[in-house]
């Protein structure tokens, strides 16, 4: 079964790079018709399947003459035992992951500049210009810490040890993470943003047009060979909880979806966002599963579900004018903010219930409860005065981030 | 020691080069891209191998046809050579293939221009 595995994780990413490359070679240019692109990319996909056919008879015939003659051979546990000839299933992989990747890039770096003057390659550089510049300034840099030390904190605490997962891991929760979470958000988002005057400096960026899809493939790009190498490094249960991160992520936004703009479930995959990266490094550290720390992660879980509350008063304008639901929205300002804190409040006291030195963080509740009191009687008219203690709610984190890790460091001597 | 695999291989090749020269498909089309999708092929699939390798599914065999040199554990000097011949069989297969979708509608056209002359 592992080279199973091995092969599908492979000839995924040789498929996701064939049809990447393939769909920008046909794009060569907005003069060309999109009849022509689409009639480029059949014949394209036609060919690659010609090729595959004869690769495949090919195989077929020569890997089964190889193994015969013992050039190579397989250690049979790890294989399905399925074979044409000689020739196991798998060994098809190699040449099926060869055409489906290859042949796009070579049409992708032989792709016509139509007009022949090079003004297409060029405009479409122009284009691209900035794209990761304004990628990396919507995917909220002052953040980034946000979901990379949920991860990194929890595999660390449980396997006590720096390894190749909790570096790969941290980078990812730290960047490409939150690139696709932000810059899926801010595509789909753009028609809200544009009449938000708070977007465009710390707390996000307006994206142009221009750059949504190249913005949507970077997510992809950026995101897909991570959630393989980390799928790979752990078990089933790595795997789910991979793929639920992945799914609130782009849940959250994405059109069809919008799980934004559904009062609740906009919270609660908003919490998911941040608890998620813990529970995946939990995950691949193979922790045990203890009554403290489910409530630590139940308290966690609802730190995250009150900030996504607290942070949607100050956009119940703008929200409505765009049409946008959220939790703050359907119950109104004044009911959300008492909701955040009274979510922080029972964060709070669910800590007092872990084990030692766990306690200690119930005082973290405290600066949130009273960062956000003050706005206990705001009405929708007056909600995006809640943005001064939202500047301030971003700063905050760092300081619990400083109790958190004083808290970790006590319990790491404590325990060993 | 066998140098049949290894002499095997080169001969395949050197066909697969002569088909290129022949039809002008891929390096006597554009060579610095074939260049580039050759070492990107030969990269991909040996990492594949290593990777195989590395969870123990890939043995090396211990034929009398095989030279038998290592240039790492498990993986022996013919394995990039043959990778390198089978992107280059993928390639010509490939760019082949488009050679011959291309003739097709132009066959039609012209059929279609003779019925109309009849």
């Amino acid at each position: 079964m592992t080279y199973l595995w091995l092969a599908l994780a492979f000839i995924a990413a040789a498929a996701v790079a064939g049809v990447i490359f393939a769909r920008q070679g046909t794009r060569s240019g907005e003069a060309r018709s999109g009849e022509a692109r689409s009639g480029e990319a059949a014949k394209h996909w036609k060919a690659v399947a010609l090729a595959f056919a004869a690769l495949a008879v090919l195989t077929a015939v020569f890997d089964s003459v190889m193994i015969g003659m013992e050039l190579f051979h397989y250690d049979a546990s790890h294989i399905l035992g399925l074979k044409v000839g000689l020739a196991p299933i798998e060994d098809f992989a190699y040449p099926l992951a060869g055409v489906v990747a290859l042949p796009g890039l070579w049409m992708w770096l032989t792709r016509k500049r139509s007009g022949g003057r090079g003004d297409e390659s060029r405009s479409a550089g122009h284009n691209l210009k900035g794209l990761v510049p304004q990628a990396l300034l919507a995917s909220r840099p002052v953040s980034w810490i946000n979901t990379a030390y949920p991860f990194a904190a929890a595999m660390l605490l449980t396997t006590r040890e720096i390894d190749w997962v909790l570096i790969v891991g941290t980078f990812y929760f730290l960047i490409p993470y939150n690139l696709a979470m932000y810059g899926i958000n801010d595509v789909f988002d753009y028609e809200s943003d544009l009449k938000n005057p708070r977007k465009g400096g710390i707390e996000g960026a307006l994206l142009q047009p221009h750059l949504h899809r190249p913005m949507l493939w970077l997510a992809a790009i950026t995101n897909v060979p991570f959630l393989l190498v980390l799928a790979f490094a752990g078990g089933p249960v790595a795997w789910i909880s991979l793929a639920v991160s992945a799914f609130a992520v782009v849940a959250y936004s994405v059109a069809g979806l919008r799980f934004k703009e559904r009062p609740v479930l906009d919270s609660l995959t908003s919490s998911t966002h941040f608890v998620s990266p813990a529970v995946v490094g939990l995950a691949l550290a193979g922790a045990d599963v203890t009554p403290g720390l489910l409530v630590l992660l139940a308290a966690f879980f609802l730190w995250g579900m009150a900030a996504h509350a607290f942070g949607a008063v100050q956009d119940i304008e703008p929200d409505r004018q765009a049409g946008i639901g959220s939790i703050a929205t359907v119950i109104g300002a004044r009911r959300t903010v008492r909701l955040a804190v009274g979510l922080w409040l029972v964060a709070g006291l669910a800590m007092l219930a872990t084990p030692w030195p766990g306690p200690l963080a119930a005082v973290i509740a405290l600066p949130y409860i009273v960062n956000c009191a003050p706005y206990w009687n705001v009405t929708d008219t007056t909600a995006a005065r809640t943005n001064v203690a939202w500047r301030r709610f971003i700063w905050l984190n760092y300081g619990s981030g400083f109790l958190v890790t004083l808290i970790f460091i006590l319990q790491w001597s404590l325990t060993s | 020691m066998g140098v049949l695999y290894l002499l095997s291989l080169v001969l395949g090749i050197a066909c697969m080069l002569l088909l290129d020269h022949r039809f002008r498909l891929f390096f006597w089309r554009d060579a610095k891209a074939a260049a580039i999708v050759t070492v990107v092929g030969v990269l991909f699939l040996l990492a594949w191998d290593l990777a195989g390798i590395g969870l123990g599914i890939f043995l090396r065999g211990e034929g009398t046809i095989a030279t038998g040199l290592l240039i790492a554990p498990e993986l022996p000097l013919e394995e990039p050579v043959f990778l390198l011949f089978l992107v280059l069989c993928t390639m010509v297969l490939y760019t082949g293939a488009r050679r011959l979708l291309d003739l097709i509608p132009a066959r039609r056209r012209e059929s279609e221009r003779e019925r109309e002359i009849v």
